[in-house]
């Protein structure tokens, strides 16, 4: 109790309980207001350009590390490797010059059918800057944002295969949700049978719902993106089957799959366009669908 | 016992100080670990905290035991406010038995802090569960556990510099 008269001493302000209402309301109208109606991204914003500065000088000395690191490598190392990626390379531009004359034959149908052609490869290559703490949700945060025109809703790759999909874009970095955060779904086809399906992430791993038991599914089966979301490009590989289970009690067959890409441990990522120019959907009146959320209009089917 | 507080005279606290130990504690927060290590990595921001709202319940309140909380919840991409209830209420608690827990010695404040941050996880848990998220698995309730283990040693840390004799 405050009297006029009490020394200075005892005198600390609104009591601790008033302090803790003020506070939990306050924190609670932020958890509604950012989780249902993300009222809170510029103020997110803006925090995140705060401590943009602190995340660069705490990676500071880690970089070092790894630099370091990189600079002392064996020659034998260096030289198995070399000769790996020249194999590779010879691989690839093989396949490649395959690839551009089927391009080149493709757009020329293309324009026999007056068609637009759609594809845009522009990729960029970002860093991982760290990964969330966050138990709950699976995201990285990587060194582009903004600054790099980047934009919710762009798939993230690496080198074996889809990572994840951009939800969150702040001024220089941005928050990359993996394809086995909770709220994740890819749609997908298995690519020997073409089956399309929907791979949810159910945090920590991905799995295929909803296929009936009579589809054509094996272990090993590829799953690549199927692009009929107008987001994901079709046919990047997102995973592969580890285990089918059929219990002819339930509706539908048990498919667990094993993400490709390396989901919790890759450093560099490639930020691909999307995809771009679907035809609006006809008739059903159209509902402004929030890309931020990672909800993509395929799992309405 | 070498365990028990020193009963010494220290030298007041300087606000730097606290603000300065506050945001090492993001820092190493922010630190890009391995994945797995934050399944038994204990939470900083809510240790170095809880020790000032122990010892210097006057500069640290609620209030900023709020505000702390807003940084973790940009600092660890989560949702924002979650941290920031779960700290707040923490400190409410850990206030209102302030004085009983300057007096205790090491292992009794260890203790305490341990029940104190199981409380913090549990509030972050339920905000999450409310908010669609799937339960994680108890390992979620192990870090409070290595903090109260760490208690001693931040203890013995943070009154390093307000020793009169820093031999």
């Amino acid at each position: 109790m405050d009297f006029a008269n009490t020394p200075s001493f005892f005198r600390s302000g609104p009591k601790p309980g008033t302090r803790l209402l003020l506070c939990a309301l306050a924190s609670i109208a932020l958890l509604v207001g950012d989780s249902r109606y993300g009222l809170m991204e510029q103020a997110r914003d803006g925090m995140s350009l705060v401590l943009y500065p602190l995340q660069r000088a705490v990676n500071l000395p880690l970089g070092m590390v790894r630099h370091v690191s990189d600079y002392f490598t064996v020659q034998a190392d260096l030289k198995s490797e070399n000769d790996q990626l020249r194999t590779r390379q010879l691989e690839m531009s093989a396949r490649l010059a395959r690839l551009e004359t089927l391009e080149r034959e493709l757009n020329e149908l293309r324009s026999l059918n007056a068609i637009k052609a759609s594809r845009n490869d522009a990729a960029q290559l970002a860093e991982t800057l760290y990964t969330g703490r966050d138990p709950f949700s699976y995201k990285i945060i990587i060194d582009k944002g903004a600054d790099a025109h980047l934009q919710p809703g762009q798939p993230v790759v690496d080198g074996h295969g889809l990572l994840g999909q951009i939800t969150r874009v702040q001024p220089l970095t941005a928050e990359v949700s993996l394809i086995i955060d909770k709220n994740q779904m890819v749609p997908v086809m298995i690519a020997r049978t073409g089956e399309r399906a929907i791979l949810y992430g159910y945090g920590g791993g991905v799995e295929i719902r909803y296929l009936p038991l009579h589809a054509d599914v094996r272990e090993n089966d590829m799953v690549v993106t199927s692009g009929i979301d107008g987001l994901y490009q079709e046919g990047t590989p997102v995973a592969r089957v580890s285990k089918v289970e059929r219990n002819a009690g339930a509706a539908f067959s048990r498919i667990t799959t094993e993400p490709l890409a390396g989901v919790q441990q890759t450093r560099f990522v490639l930020v691909l366009q999307e995809k771009g120019q679907t035809p609006p959907r006809p008739a059903e009146p159209v509902v402004p669908v929030k890309k931020t959320k990672g909800k993509k209009p395929a799992d309405s089917e | 016992m070498s365990f028990d507080r020193p009963k010494e005279l220290l030298k007041p606290v300087k606000r730097r100080f606290i603000f300065m130990t506050l945001l090492l504690a993001v820092l190493v927060e922010m630190i890009p670990l391995p994945h797995g290590s934050t399944r038994w990595l204990p939470d900083f921001i809510s240790l170095v905290l809880l020790y000032w709202l122990i010892n210097q319940p006057r500069r640290v309140n609620v209030g900023v035991a709020f505000l702390m909380g807003l940084v973790a919840d940009i600092a660890t991409a989560g949702m924002l406010g979650q941290h920031a209830l779960a700290y707040s209420a923490t400190a409410y608690l850990a206030l209102s038995r302030q004085r009983q827990l300057v007096m205790f010695n090491l292992g009794q404040q260890a203790l305490a802090v341990l029940g104190l941050m199981l409380c913090n996880q549990s509030i972050m848990v339920v905000a999450r569960m409310l908010n669609g998220s799937a339960f994680v698995g108890w390992s979620y309730f192990l870090p409070p556990l290595i903090g109260a283990l760490l208690w001693p040693l931040l203890t013995k840390l943070l009154l390093l510099p307000y020793r009169h004799h820093s031999v």
